[in-house]
């Protein structure tokens, strides 16, 4: 079913949190909303859910005004970064609770409740644990349990506020690749808030890069990624280098910022035509990348260079480079934006 | 989020660095037990004993005299009313301090404790300026012939009015732990207000809540201040146990007088034996909110 939301505003005290927020999401999809915190994300999922009221606009299910629905009458399926599960029942309780506060007349009988609880705890290889209580799982599986719970009264639409936010590393990994396919099976349209750029880039179809309450951009992951509309939307996905003052200059300087990403950068021996002249300080190895940091020669400030550890390995033995060495740095790809006008403050 | 639950779970280690040498500690015991010993044993004891001085028989007499008897029932039917209003608005607050954000809520919260820091006694004069005869509703009262001070009611008032912080005090740390989550989750899965109270909210608070009641229920049993003002004293109707007991005592009636009383004393330690049953339950309850 798909969501569309038309001129959503809404403030906390002073703070505005949605400014004039409009977006469509089509039936099937799976959507991340990307932002740092306090960007109004997840206000945003909690107004398409119910559980928030915007102070104006609309949220529509399936081109139907939604905005005045009480949540049960949403049919929406939400899970809580913190799991929200209910620690006096056990798993099968948790999960079989969304049909058993049915009004009678459509609620299930026990044995097909039985049944349907018994196969979503399948689902989610947590069979045998349905007698259990949530403090007895681990934060993975606790994780899983409120998903399958609020998948058991069939929503139309899966909202996922930080999901993952929770849980270690190698656990969360796991989980994103599981959530991916869950969603390609059941092709329920999903909206899942997030901070972390990579989460977003590896599970959604599409990514809302959201700050200081409004929509910075609105894409496929590689298209956000490879062409940022905004400086905001370009330090947020990845490190960035800035060349202020319009170095480097592939072609004229015209005195606007340019922003490099490290993988982009190329180090070479002698000058060329918009290459930055820089002193080698170190390199970190971190698994199979080395990150560069270079000093820049004219105004000291830092580069950072990023190339996989065998092609530093390479350089290294061809340039003959260590802490001190005089190189020249050339960009393959800079980008600059038409107004200037990115605040340092939203960074984070 | 675990280390609030392993504080209460399990009790704190002491450190080397800050034990005192085996003398203090011994001393410090020491004291802390005669203390406890002249103090609470003591009586405690003393009360059984002055009760069966004259032997069972005066002692069983002294319980089974109308009076007594009377005495009894009304400690009972005032407790019996008190408690569960007391409960309703004990949930309600804490509801609404816990859950809820609005205009006031510090005041609703001092005012909750308002009769934790004003005398019995003068919460007792209060309802009696304000519904009796010379009171503001004294008149209106006496014309609709609605007894409230020297009568039951009055009794259950003061009662209610003197016990109603237990049930709120003790709901409100837990359910503020606790957060809305829960509620909000069973919302989103399609529970009406009633099934979110009955299901997940008061489930998630039991312990807490029987805890708050067992308190509840000992105070407006023991309650003499506010009861005594109000009551009248009026022998075999407006009497309560502590009344009748503090009674029999004036006329020298001793052996009557600690029958009775050791009724209280019996109650008390039945509280005491109920009360850390349900703490244990209390202190695992919150340790697993917060898991």
């Amino acid at each position: 079913m798909s969501i569309e939301v038309r001129h959503l505003f809404k403030r906390f005290g002073a703070t505005v949190v949605c400014d004039d927020l409009s977006l469509d999401i089509p039936a099937g999809q799976l959507v991340a909303l990307l932002g740092p915190s306090g960007s109004g994300k997840t206000t945003l999922l909690r107004i398409i859910a119910g559980l928030e009221v915007p102070d104006s606009g609309s949220v529509l299910f399936h081109g139907e005004d939604a905005t005045d629905a009480d949540v049960r009458e949403r049919r929406v399926g939400f899970v809580f970064q913190h799991y929200a599960l209910f620690g006096h029942m056990t798993i099968f309780e948790n999960v079989a609770f969304g049909l058993r506060v049915r009004p009678k007349a459509v609620r299930p009988d026990d044995e097909e409740i039985r049944a349907r609880v018994a196969r979503l705890l399948e689902l989610v290889q947590l069979g045998p644990l349905g007698d259990r209580y949530p403090h007895q799982l681990s934060g993975g599986q606790r994780q899983r349990i409120a998903l399958v719970r609020a998948l058991a009264v069939e929503p139309r639409v899966l909202l996922l506020d930080e999901p993952f936010g929770a849980l270690d590393a190698r656990v969360r990994k796991e989980l994103r690749r599981w959530l991916r396919r869950l969603h390609d099976e059941m092709q329920v349209t999903s909206v899942f808030v997030t901070h972390d750029q990579e989460e977003a880039m590896e599970v959604a179809d599409r990514i809302v890069v959201m700050n200081q309450g409004r929509i910075e951009q609105d894409g496929a992951p590689d298209e956000v990624y490879d062409h940022p509309a905004t400086p905001f939307v370009l330090q947020f996905l990845g490190d960035v280098n800035l060349f202020r003052g319009g170095t480097p200059t592939p072609g004229a300087a015209d005195g606007r910022t340019a922003y490099v990403r490290p993988h982009e950068l190329e180090v070479v021996a002698e000058a060329e035509a918009g290459s930055v002249p820089v002193t080698f300080a170190q390199a970190l190895t971190i698994g199979p990348n080395t990150r560069l940091e270079f000093r820049r020669s004219d105004d000291q400030s830092y580069v950072d260079v990023e190339m996989s550890r065998a092609q530093w390995l390479a350089l290294r033995d061809r340039l003959g480079l260590k802490p001190g060495t005089r190189v020249h740095l050339l960009p393959r790809k800079v980008t600059r934006f038409a107004s200037e006008d990115v605040d340092p403050a939203a960074m984070i | 989020m675990s280390a609030v639950g392993a504080i209460v779970a399990a009790p704190p280690r002491v450190s080397d660095a800050t034990t005192e040498p085996a003398w203090v500690r011994r001393a410090l015991i020491a004291v802390a037990l005669a203390f406890l010993g002249l103090f609470l044993f003591v009586p405690l004891v003393a009360v059984f004993a002055e009760a069966l001085k004259k032997g069972v028989d005066v002692y069983l007499a002294a319980i089974v005299e109308p009076d007594a008897l009377a005495a009894i029932r009304l400690t009972l039917v005032a407790a019996a009313i008190s408690v569960p209003l007391n409960c309703v608005f004990g949930v309600a607050a804490a509801w609404a301090i816990a859950k809820f954000d609005f205009r006031g809520k510090n005041l609703l919260l001092t005012l909750i404790d308002l009769p934790f820091s004003v005398s019995p006694v003068i919460a007792g004069l209060i309802f009696v300026l304000v519904f009796g005869l010379q009171g503001w509703f004294g008149e209106w009262l006496r014309d609709h012939d609605v007894k409230i001070i020297f009568a039951l009611p009055g009794i259950v008032i003061a009662t209610i009015f003197i016990t109603f912080p237990f049930v709120a005090r003790e709901l409100i740390p837990l359910m503020q732990t606790q957060g809305i989550e829960q509620e909000e989750a069973a919302r989103v899965l399609g529970a009406s207000g009633w099934q979110i109270v009955r299901r997940v909210t008061l489930p998630n608070v039991r312990w807490a809540l029987l805890y708050g009641v067992i308190l509840c229920n000992a105070r407006a049993m023991g309650e003499f201040g506010a009861v005594s003002v109000v009551s009248g004293h009026i022998r075999g109707q407006t009497n309560t146990m502590p009344l009748h007991i503090e009674i029999l005592y004036n006329e020298y009636q001793f052996a009557a007088a600690f029958a009775v009383a050791s009724l209280l004393a019996g109650l008390a330690l039945l509280t005491l034996v109920l009360k850390i049953v349900v703490e244990r339950r209390v202190a695992a309850q919150a340790s697993g909110a917060t898991r």
